[in-house]
């Protein structure tokens, strides 16, 4: 392999590990908070790929319509956790996520009736290139990697710096004990399944330009998004971030090798890992509720 | 004498039912209802019983598909050897996977299956290319023997010997149900701790259902082989990862004939609302939200409460009688 062809496939694998990370994190806040596994984050990734489409083909712009599909998950997030979230809460969590794949399989079919089957292009935004050390790297796959990096700094000072991101990191240490305190916790479950839609929404829209939007795109992702939670480990979001990338550089790193081997060996590394521990690589033992 | 009468009611009502679909609904529909069962069946042990829910069965369906077919395809051409040998297949395979998975916790077990799905369906499209054929699927309907007693290329033979096939897997699973293995199951389901207390092993009664539930899946994998005689990738893919779950739920979780009544009521939907609409995952995932949130009991487990009231209080009639 030569050092072009392997710096070309490490942006890549960075790029591709960003949208993943913008996905997981927001499955991996649902789960640590609210102890749900919520399939319906993929639903809201497509939703923000669509709007995207739609939107740059009215403006033209692809960034505005990122922004759209950013807000239109977060509406349709909010929607579906007030309808229907919000009575699950106390059930177990095979219960949430057998609804929450109900939800997923629902939205397919309604992004169906609404786009049609055919596959969508969506224009890249910048056809700049960038040479890095001899090789000419597109400008938009940076400029993705640099937002989720900032989704991540944004996300860390808002767990850490603001009294709501406090309380989200106490309730994922003890809900009773929150509850205890006076704050209203299904007020802090409906702003963390917000931020997980919006960011889904997010990664919808930044990778739209990279593949073909399809009614099915959502399920195409679903198994490596939850390949880099359980690698993580469910509810950490730094596991998640190092797992993001980890997987992201296996799938582009594996398939320039051996072509089978992207789709295979982030499972291999899974099983493995999985099996030297249990819970994931950053994941916590306290899981009962 | 009685007792066995009284053991065997419950199953053979069901599949009189079953055998009376037979006379008004077209065979095709009636096959495809049978294989689909068994193939819930698995999941259904595993989801109700055990508490193990498994977005995965589609592997272990297409380990079972893919024995039969490798064994038809390229050795023999015996379909009950092919049967035999798929149901084998899966046997080794659910044992040699089944000690790494049934040590993750329920979210976890669902997850790793998921991706064993998805490994598996690479495995046949892509990596084993050579003697899979890829998408283009393995055709071995014309390699199929036919037999002297039951010729199982011709469906109406097929019918009965998947028929047969479902009456004892049924009766094996209310075996099951009764015995202190099944209680054990239940057990290990609600409360693992004072099951380990009273000297059971919750890792011994996973691991044996688990290779219980994925033999049964691999079994009605080897006989949708043999019935289509055309095995592609396309059986493990992505969208038909749900339909195991979806039909137990829909028949009611942990019930014994909620897989049949499930199967029933999901390929007659099937069939009625994609020749009308066309929209079928619309349909089907809006239902799955509606059953969960209206108690998440299924048509079976709405249905057996009423049912059983009615038979026991004409029992008790009858037994006030002899008095």
């Amino acid at each position: 392999m030569d050092a072009q062809l392997f710096i070309s496939g490490v942006i890549f694998g960075l790029s591709i590990g960003s949208i993943f990370f913008l996905m997981a994190v927001g499955l991996s806040l649902c789960f640590g908070l609210m102890r749900i596994i919520s399939l319906d984050q993929l639903l809201y990734y497509s939703i923000g790929a669509y709007i995207t489409y739609s939107i740059s083909l009215v403006t033209g712009s692809m960034w505005l319509g990122a922004l759209g599909g950013m807000v239109v998950a977060g509406i349709v997030s909010f929607a579906v956790e007030r309808f229907i979230f919000l009575r699950i809460y106390e059930r177990n969590i095979v219960f949430t996520m057998i609804t929450s794949f109900g939800i997923l399989i629902g939205g397919v079919g309604v992004i169906k009736a609404i786009w049609g089957l055919i596959p969508r292009p969506v224009p890249i935004p910048m056809v700049t290139q960038v040479n890095i050390l001899g090789t000419d790297i597109p400008v938009y796959r940076i400029v993705v990697v640099v937002i989720s990096l900032l989704v991540y700094v944004g996300i860390w000072l808002f767990l850490n710096r603001t009294i709501t991101g406090k309380a989200i990191r106490a309730g994922i240490e003890d809900v009773d004990h929150v509850e205890g305190l006076g704050i209203n916790v299904y007020r802090l479950f409906t702003i963390t399944f917000i931020i997980a839609g919006t960011l889904s929404g997010l990664a919808g829209g930044l990778h739209a330009p990279l593949i073909m939007v399809d009614p099915q795109m959502g399920l195409h992702v679903l198994a490596f998004v939850f390949m880099v939670v359980i690698i993580g480990g469910l509810g950490s979001i730094k596991g998640t971030l190092v797992s993001a990338f980890l997987v992201g550089q296996v799938v582009s790193l594996g398939s320039l090798i051996y072509a089978p081997l992207a789709q295979m060996a982030p499972f291999a590394i899974m099983l493995l890992i999985l099996l030297i521990k249990p819970t994931g690589l950053y994941g916590s033992k306290l899981l009962k509720r | 004498m009685l007792n066995k009468v009284r053991w065997w009611r419950g199953i053979l009502l069901m599949f009189l039912l079953l055998l009376i679909l037979r006379i008004f609904l077209p065979l095709p529909f009636v096959n495809e209802i049978l294989v689909f069962s068994i193939y819930t069946m698995g999941c259904n042990f595993l989801l109700g019983r055990v508490g193990f829910i498994s977005f995965g069965q589609p592997a272990y369906l297409a380990v079972g598909a893919y024995g039969t077919a490798f064994y038809l395809y390229y050795f023999g051409s015996n379909p009950y050897v092919g049967i035999l040998i798929g149901i084998a297949v899966g046997l080794i395979v659910a044992v040699i996977v089944g000690p790494f998975f049934v040590r993750l916790r329920s979210d976890y077990f669902a997850l790793v299956n998921l991706a064993l799905a998805v490994i598996v369906f690479y495995l046949m499209e892509k990596v084993l290319a050579g003697i899979t054929f890829g998408d283009n699927g393995l055709w071995f309907l014309t390699n199929i023997d036919s037999t002297p007693v039951l010729d199982l290329g011709k469906p109406s033979d097929f019918f009965i010997f998947a028929f047969l096939v479902a009456l004892a897997v049924w009766a094996f699973y209310k075996y099951l149900d009764d015995s202190i293995y099944g209680a054990c199951c239940l057990a290990t389901k609600i409360n693992e701790d004072k099951l380990e207390f009273l000297g059971y092993s919750n890792f011994n009664i996973r691991l044996l259902a688990f290779v219980i539930a994925n033999t049964t899946t691999a079994l009605a994998g080897a006989l949708y082989a043999v019935y289509f005689g055309f095995v592609s990738p396309e059986i493990t893919s992505h969208a038909r990862c749900a339909d195991p779950v979806v039909v137990t739920i829909l028949g009611g979780v942990g019930t014994l004939y909620g897989p049949i009544i499930g199967a029933i009521a999901y390929t007659g939907m099937k069939d009625l609302i994609s020749g009308m609409i066309g929209n079928w995952e619309l349909f089907i995932g809006f239902l799955l939200v509606f059953i969960m949130l209206a108690g998440e009991k299924g048509i079976w487990g709405t249905l057996e409460p009423i049912l059983t009231r009615f038979i026991y209080r004409t029992h008790k009639k009858r037994v006030g009688d002899s008095k």
